[in-house]
C-alpha cells in the first residue's frame, strides 16, 4: 500500500542547478505512473527523490501521509531498476537477486524460495549460477527486474529500464512489465523519454520539461488534449504540424482559422471556446495522421500544397508537404502514389484540431 | 614472388634496429652473460683461475647460512612493507575518493615521495633517523616520548622495520594512485542499488568497493612485492646490512658477495635465484588473486 505525494517539492543540486521546480503530484496506490520528458528534464531526479537517493531541497514528500524527506532508501520499502541495470558484477545472478533480502536478514529458505520463484517467472532459472558479464542485455534486464521483484516492495521504481535493449525486445518487455504490474499490485513509477513506451504502459503520464511539470493525465488526455505546444510536439510520430494564422469569429458558434488561402472551419465546440478571440494570432496544430487524402470533406477542411518528400514506412507513408515555405508532414495510406512536385489536396479532420496561443504556446480549447 | 615481409614490415624493422641493438647491448647481453658467469667460479682476487663448475654456485648457496639469514630478512622486510603499503594506500585512496575541500592540494602533496629518487629518499631518512641530529629524535624528545636521543638504526630489533617504514613512505603514492583508479571506475549506480537494497556503509564497502578493487589490488601486490624483495638502496645507504646481520637482505647479500668478496660467479648465481623467486611470486599472485575478477 503506497500513495506518494509531492507537495511543492524543489530540487537544487549542490552546484546550484535547479533540477525540479515546484513539483505537486499525487501518485495513487497501485497506479502505473510514467514520467516522460526529454533528456535532462529532471525525470531521474524526481525518481531518485522517491527512492531517497537524492535529498528533497524544499517542500514535502509524503508516503501515505508520512513525511519521508529524511527517510533513508532502505526504510522506504521501494525497489528500483536502473537504466544500466547496476548488477553487482562479481556476484552470481542468484546472489544479485537475493542481495536485497540478505541485507534485510530474511530467513534463508524464504530467500531461496522467492529467488527461485522470481527466476521462474522471468524465465532465467537456468542462469542463476552465471555472472552478469555472461548474460545478454535482455537477460541482465530480467535479473534487474528479479532483484526488484523479490523484495515485494510497495513502490516499484524504474529508470529507463528498456533503453539499452534492441527494438524488438523492447516491445516484448513492455508487455511483460505491464503484466508484472498487474501481477504485483503495487505502485509503479516509470521513467522514460520514449513516448510509445509511455502511451502503452501508463495509467497516467507526467510530462516534464526543464524541471517543470507540463501536464498530468491519462495517455488519451496527453495525446488528444495537449495543454501546450511542448506536450503536443513531444508525442506523435511524425510530430504534430503547426500553422500560424488568425481566428475569424463570425458568431458565437462559428469561427474559421485563416492563413493565406487556407481557411478551415472550426467545429462548433471549438468555436464556442474561441468566441472572444476574433482576429487573434494563433498556432494551429494538426497531427500527422489527422488528414484524409480523398479530400471528401469539401471546402472548409481542405489544405493544399506541393509534395516535397515521400517517405514510405512500411504500413503507410509520410508525405512531406510544402506550405508557405514550411514543411508539414502527414501520414497517408501507402496505396496513394504521389510524386515529388505534385499538387495535393488533403482534407483535415476538423474534430481533431489543436489551437494554441501563439506566444505562450498554451492551449486555447482544452 | 611473395615476400615473407612486405615493405612496411621491412622499413619498420629498419627503424627499430638501432633501439634493438642498444637493448641487446645493455639488457639482453648482460642477462645472458651473467647466466654464463654463474656457471664459473670467478674471484677477481684470482683472475687466472676461473674453472667451469656446473651448478656448484647454486648448490653452494643453499648450504650457506648467511644466505638463509638474508632470505629470512628479505621475507620479513617484504611482508611488513607490502602489507603496510596495501593498507595505507587503501585508506588514502578511500579518503581521496571522497569529495572535500582541499582534496586536490592533498593529492598533489601525496605525490611528492613518488617524485623523489630512491637514493635521495634513503639519504633523507638517514638524516631523519640520525642519532645526533635526526628529526625523529628531535620530535620524540620534544614531545617527551623519549628522554635521551636514540641510535635508532643501531637497534637490531627495530632496524628492519625502520627501513620498511622509509620504503613504505616512498611507495604509498604510486600504490594509492593505482587503487584510486579502480575506485573511480566503480559506477555510482552500483552504490545506489546497494543503498536501495538496504546495504549499510560497511556492507557497501564489502560488496561493491572491495570486489571492484581486486584488479588494482593485485597490481599493487605484485608490483610492490617485486620492488620490496629486490630493494637495495635503503640497505646500502642506511645500514649496510647491519647492525650485525639485522638488515642483511638478499640484495645486500648479492652485493657483498659480488663487489666486496669479488666473487662474480656466485653473485651471478644468486641474482638468478632472486630473479626466479620474483617471477614465481608474481606468477602465484596472478594465479590466486586473478582467478575470476
Ligand atoms: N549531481 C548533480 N549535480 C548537478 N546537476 C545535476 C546532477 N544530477 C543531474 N543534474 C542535472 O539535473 C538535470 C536533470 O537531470 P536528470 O538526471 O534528472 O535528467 P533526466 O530527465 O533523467 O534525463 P535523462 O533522460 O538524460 O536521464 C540535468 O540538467 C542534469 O545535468
Ligand atoms: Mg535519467
Amino acid at each position: 500500500m503506497a500513495r506518494i505525494r509531492f507537495e511543492n517539492v524543489e530540487k537544487k543540486y549542490a552546484n546550484g542547478f535547479h533540477a525540479v521546480k515546484d513539483l505537486n503530484l499525487d501518485i495513487q496506490d497501485k497506479e502505473f505512473l510514467v514520467l516522460l520528458g526529454p533528456s535532462g528534464c529532471g525525470k531521474s531526479t524526481t525518481l531518485n527523490m522517491i527512492a531517497g537517493l537524492e535529498e528533497v531541497s524544499d517542500g514535502r514528500l509524503m508516503f501515505d501521509d508520512m513525511l519521508v524527506n529524511y527517510t533513508p532508501p532502505h526504510k522506504r520499502d521501494v525497489a528500483m531498476v536502473f537504466q544500466s541495470y547496476a548488477l553487482y558484477p562479481h556476484k552470481t545472478v542468484y546472489d544479485n537477486i537475493a542481495f536485497g533480502l540478505q541485507m534485510r536478514k530474511a530467513p534463508r529458505d524464504e530467500i531461496d524460495r522467492r529467488v527461485r520463484d522470481a527466476a521462474q517467472k522471468l524465465e532465467i532459472a537456468h542462469l542463476l549460477d552465471r555472472r552478469p558479464s555472461q548474460l545478454s542485455g535482455g537477460q541482465r534486464q530480467r535479473v534487474a527486474l528479479g532483484r526488484a521483484m523479490v523484495r515485494e516492495p510497495s513502490v516499484f521504481l524504474m529508470d529507463e529500464p528498456l533503453s539499452n535493449l534492441d527494438a524488438a525486445l523492447r516491445i516484448s518487455m513492455r508487455a511483460e512489465i505491464k503484466e508484472l504490474h498487474q501481477a504485483m499490485q503495487t505502485t509503479f513509477v516509470y521513467v522514460t523519454h520514449d513516448q510509445a513506451e509511455a502511451l502503452t504502459l501508463a495509467d497516467r503520464i507526467v510530462v516534464m520539461r526543464d524541471g517543470v511539470v507540463q501536464q498530468v493525465g491519462s495517455p488519451d488526455d496527453i495525446y488528444e488534449r495537449p495543454q501546450n505546444t511542448f506536450v503536443a510536439s513531444f508525442l506523435g510520430n511524425p510530430p504534430i504540424n503547426y500553422i500560424d494564422g488568425t481566428i475569424e469569429v463570425t458568431d458565437s458558434s462559428t469561427a474559421r482559422f485563416v492563413r493565406g488561402d487556407l481557411a478551415l472551419t472550426l467545429t462548433e465546440a471549438t468555436a464556442r471556446k474561441l468566441a472572444d478571440c476574433n482576429g487573434r494570432e494563433v498556432r494551429l496544430g494538426i497531427r500527422a495522421e489527422d488528414v484524409d487524402e480523398t479530400a471528401q470533406g469539401g471546402e472548409g477542411s481542405v489544405i493544399r500544397g506541393k509534395v516535397n518528400s515521400v517517405l514510405p514506412v512500411g504500413s503507410d507513408q509520410f508525405l512531406g508537404f510544402d506550405f508557405y515555405g514550411e514543411e508539414l508532414f502527414f501520414r497517408v495510406g501507402k496505396d496513394l502514389s504521389h510524386r515529388l512536385g505534385d499538387d495535393v489536396a488533403l482534407s483535415v479532420d476538423l474534430n481533431r484540431l489543436h489551437v494554441f496561443d501563439k506566444d505562450s504556446g498554451k492551449t486555447l480549447i482544452w | 614472388m611473395r615476400r615473407l615481409f612486405g615493405y612496411e614490415e621491412r622499413s619498420a624493422a629498419l627503424f627499430l634496429a638501432p633501439v634493438m641493438a642498444v637493448l641487446m647491448g645493455v639488457a639482453v647481453f648482460p642477462i645472458l652473460y651473467s647466466l654464463y658467469l654463474s656457471f664459473f667460479r670467478i674471484k677477481l682476487t684470482r683472475p687466472n683461475r676461473t674453472p667451469f663448475v656446473w651448478f656448484d654456485n647454486y648448490t653452494d648457496l643453499f648450504t650457506n647460512d648467511l644466505f638463509w639469514v638474508s632470505v629470512a630478512r628479505t621475507v620479513t622486510f617484504s611482508v611488513v612493507s607490502v602489507s603496510a603499503i596495501a593498507v595505507i594506500a587503501l585508506l588514502v585512496a578511500l579518503l581521496l575518493n571522497q569529495d572535500f575541500r582541499g582534496r586536490r592540494i592533498l593529492s598533489t602533496i601525496l605525490l611528492v615521495p613518488w617524485a623523489i629518487p630512491y637514493v635521495a629518499n634513503a639519504l633523507m631518512w638517514k638524516w631523519i633517523y640520525d642519532s645526533g641530529y635526526g628529526a625523529l629524535n628531535g620530535i620524540l624528545y620534544q614531545m617527551d616520548f623519549i628522554d635521551k636521543y636514540m641510535i635508532w638504526l643501531g637497534d637490531q630489533e627495530k632496524t628492519i622495520f625502520l627501513i620498511a617504514n622509509a620504503f613504505v613512505w616512498k611507495e604509498v603514492p604510486l600504490a594509492t594512485i593505482l587503487l584510486l583508479v579502480s575506485l573511480k571506475s566503480i559506477p555510482s549506480d552500483l552504490y545506489q542499488a546497494a543503498r536501495v537494497d538496504g546495504a549499510s556503509v560497511w556492507q557497501r564497502f564489502v560488496h561493491v568497493t572491495l570486489p571492484a578493487m581486486k584488479p588494482g589490488f593485485m597490481l599493487v601486490m605484485i608490483y610492490e612485492t617485486m620492488m620490496a624483495i629486490r630493494h637495495f638502496d635503503l640497505f646500502f645507504i642506511l645500514t649496510e646490512g647491519g647492525p650485525g646481520d639485522a638488515s642483511h637482505v638478499l640484495s645486500w647479500h648479492i652485493y657483498v658477495e659480488t663487489f666486496r668478496n669479488l666473487s662474480f660467479g656466485s653473485g651471478a648465481a644468486m641474482s638468478y635465484v632472486l630473479a626466479l623467486v620474483t617471477f614465481a611470486l608474481s606468477y602465484t599472485f596472478i594465479r590466486t588473486l586473478g582467478r575470476k575478477v
